[in-house]
């Protein structure tokens, strides 16, 4: 029964998926309450598998029982576990904001809509963690792509639509060049299989290196436009500036995510160590990282829309999670898998907190944030603990993800990486303090009355709460997840 | 000669790759939005030429069981693979159409350069 569990959890999705049509008639109130409940039916058999998993090993299932040599296997190790784990819980949070958001642009009817295409994402999102296989998660990919180009695209305006059809042009050209990757691989190895894919390049790569290199150029590039890793990341802040606010939140804090997953999978599962130092892709990757970190932040600093900042914010933070990988380090991954979850919790504070703004207030530019800390205390609240977070105060958690980060780089005896990283936090420093400076102490204070909250939907309100929460629980008891953390990584198998 | 044979040997591969950037070229300069959807069609295709070519066994059958004996099979699993990825093309190219279509409607143009002047005006008055 345990077994089954993950193709459960993607049938449940697709399930509510194909059940939200059928209720259209009724009181739009009651999708929502079923959605919720399906969501957190999926969180309690996620938070099951992942105990069960830590206790003992990993989940693996045969699709129609074939032999995983020619059929479609899921493998569900601690790691998918975990992101499984995030994603769902992160994306229930974004959820309960969206049941409170009823503007932004989407029309009526397509509230039902959107919440189709949000369950069909969630489906193939948990497809591409839990499989084994290199062709299926490239049909995974392909569903997470037409899904986030449509709950872009969802909202009725101008600007979107160009903003979806650069995204899917993009995402396109990175899915065929990760498929042509599995080809070439297919090619050497004649299978697709992570594991049998593994076992074969390790006995041949010296024979067929031109091959697996190319492959692995391919499958990086490809993974990288998705993830939006630094020089790929063009298509990422139209599309995160135009998108409704809770998809933007979605897409910025899991289906990115999601993609550097894959990339985890692909660097230390099919190709491994060997391979990958014989061809220096650790510092190719170490460099990457680093411009990314530097650029985005420097671009964010000349952005005047508050989401097309917090897009740009997020390609310098895929940095950081890049570099962890790039240390080839259990203590570098962990640290990855910490600032995966970490920024995920942080980015959708932000994106939903300046959702929240633009919702009551209407307004979108950095310089008219001021003195709105004394209108909606708990938004603005929200929004600097995040901020901070991702600036790297202490008592957040992003404090933590750097601190890791920073540790993995002295283990990986890369010191000058440490430059990087507090530079990379004075860059945000510079974009982030100002709004919350201007917002809480640039203005007449106004009488504020503390037992009189600010008029927003609850829904809304309680989302990012729980996230505010959430950001300063992992930054003060980050053993809660570090430990786990720490022994997923442990488990690729480092020399 | 000996390079002609490599050519003619390996005609496949190289078709493929040279489809492959020919449609990211398509892609990345061409303005016209339809073209570029053109290019991600062609980009598809050189995949599933490449993949056809790596299924391929000289002098093989279709793998179709006949019982006769000494048959060789050509590989069936790139095909399948096709299969899937060509019903995923199709379904990128309708979805990059209906946008087209939007994008017509709005703006009144596909052309990716007037496009960029648009939003920017709009930007501006914002």
């Amino acid at each position: 029964m345990i077994n089954q569990l993950p193709i459960i959890n993607m049938l449940l999705f697709l399930a509510t998926a194909l059940i939200i049509p059928l209720l259209s008639r009724r009181k739009f109130n009651i999708t929502l309450i079923f959605g919720f409940n399906m969501l957190a039916l999926v969180m309690t058999s996620s938070f099951f598998m992942l105990f069960h998993i830590a206790d003992n090993g990993a989940i693996i299932y045969q699709f129609g029982g074939h032999d995983s040599r020619i059929g479609i296997e899921f493998k569900v190790d601690l790691m998918a576990a975990i992101i499984s784990l995030f994603v769902v819980g992160l994306t229930t949070v974004i959820y309960i904001y969206s049941c409170g958001d009823e503007t932004e642009g989407v029309e009526q009817k397509e509230y039902g809509r959107y919440y189709i295409l949000l369950f069909i994402m969630l489906f193939a999102l948990l497809g591409i963690i839990y499989t084994n296989d290199l062709f299926n998660a490239y049909v995974f990919m392909e569903i997470i792509s037409i899904t986030t180009c449509s709950i872009i695209s969802i909202k009725r305006k101008k600007e979107t639509y160009a903003a979806s059809f650069r995204y899917v042009m993009l995402n396109e050209i990175g899915s065929l060049s990760y498929l042509f990757g599995v080809a070439l691989i297919y090619m050497v190895t004649g299978y697709t299989n992570i594991d049998f894919v593994s076992q074969s390049i390790q006995t041949i790569w010296q024979l067929y290196s031109i091959n697996i290199i190319i492959a692995l150029g391919f499958l990086i590039i490809g993974i990288g436009i998705k993830a939006a890793v630094f020089p790929f990341h063009i298509w990422l802040p139209d599309a995160h500036a135009s998108a409704p606010s809770s998809s933007s939140a979605l897409l910025s804090s899991i289906v990115v995510k999601v993609y550097i997953v894959v990339l985890i999978k692909l660097l230390f599962k099919v190709f491994k160590l060997d391979v990958l130092n014989h061809f220096h892709v650790s510092d190719i990757l170490v460099v990457v990282a680093a411009t990314g970190m530097i650029m985005g932040s420097i671009f964010a600093i000349a952005q005047k829309d508050v989401k097309r900042m917090l897009g740009y914010s997020s390609i310098s933070q895929i940095g950081y999670i890049v570099m962890g990988i790039a240390m080839f380090s259990s203590l570098g991954l962990s640290s990855a898998l910490f600032h995966i979850v970490s920024h995920g919790l942080m980015k959708a504070a932000l994106f939903l907190s300046v959702g929240i703004i633009i919702y009551k207030k209407k307004i979108k530019k950095k310089d008219q944030f001021e003195g709105l800390a004394y209108e909606m205390p708990i938004t603005m609240g929200v929004f600097t603990i995040a901020a901070l977070g991702m600036i790297g105060i202490p008592l957040t958690s992003g404090f933590i993800s750097k601190l890791t980060l920073g540790v993995a780089a002295l283990d990986h005896r890369q010191g000058f990486l440490i430059i990087i990283v507090v530079l990379s936090g004075l860059l945000n420093v510079i974009y982030y303090l100002p709004i919350i400076i201007s917002s809480f102490l640039k203005s007449e204070p106004k009488i504020y009355h503390p037992f009189k909250i600010e008029k927003v939907p609850w829904p809304m309100l309680t989302s990012v709460i729980i996230l505010g929460i959430g950001i300063l629980t992992f930054g003060i008891f980050p053993n809660l997840i570090m430990n786990i953390m720490t022994q997923a990584a442990e488990l690729f198998g480092w020399v | 000669m000996q390079i002609i044979q490599v050519f003619v040997d390996n005609i496949n591969f190289i078709g493929a790759v040279a489809l492959f950037l020919i449609g990211l070229r398509t892609v990345v300069t061409k303005k016209n939005l339809i073209k570029r959807i053109m290019g991600l069609n062609i980009m598809g295709t050189s995949i599933f030429l490449f993949l056809v070519a790596i299924g391929n066994v000289t002098g093989g059958v279709p793998p179709i069981l006949s019982g006769e004996e000494g048959v060789t099979y050509i590989n069936p699993i790139p095909s399948v693979l096709i299969l899937t990825g060509i019903v995923v093309v199709v379904s990128i190219t309708v979805y990059s159409l209906s946008l087209t279509v939007k994008i017509y409607e709005m703006y009144g143009t596909i052309n990716q350069d007037e496009l960029t002047n648009l939003i920017r005006e709009d930007d501006l008055h914002d």
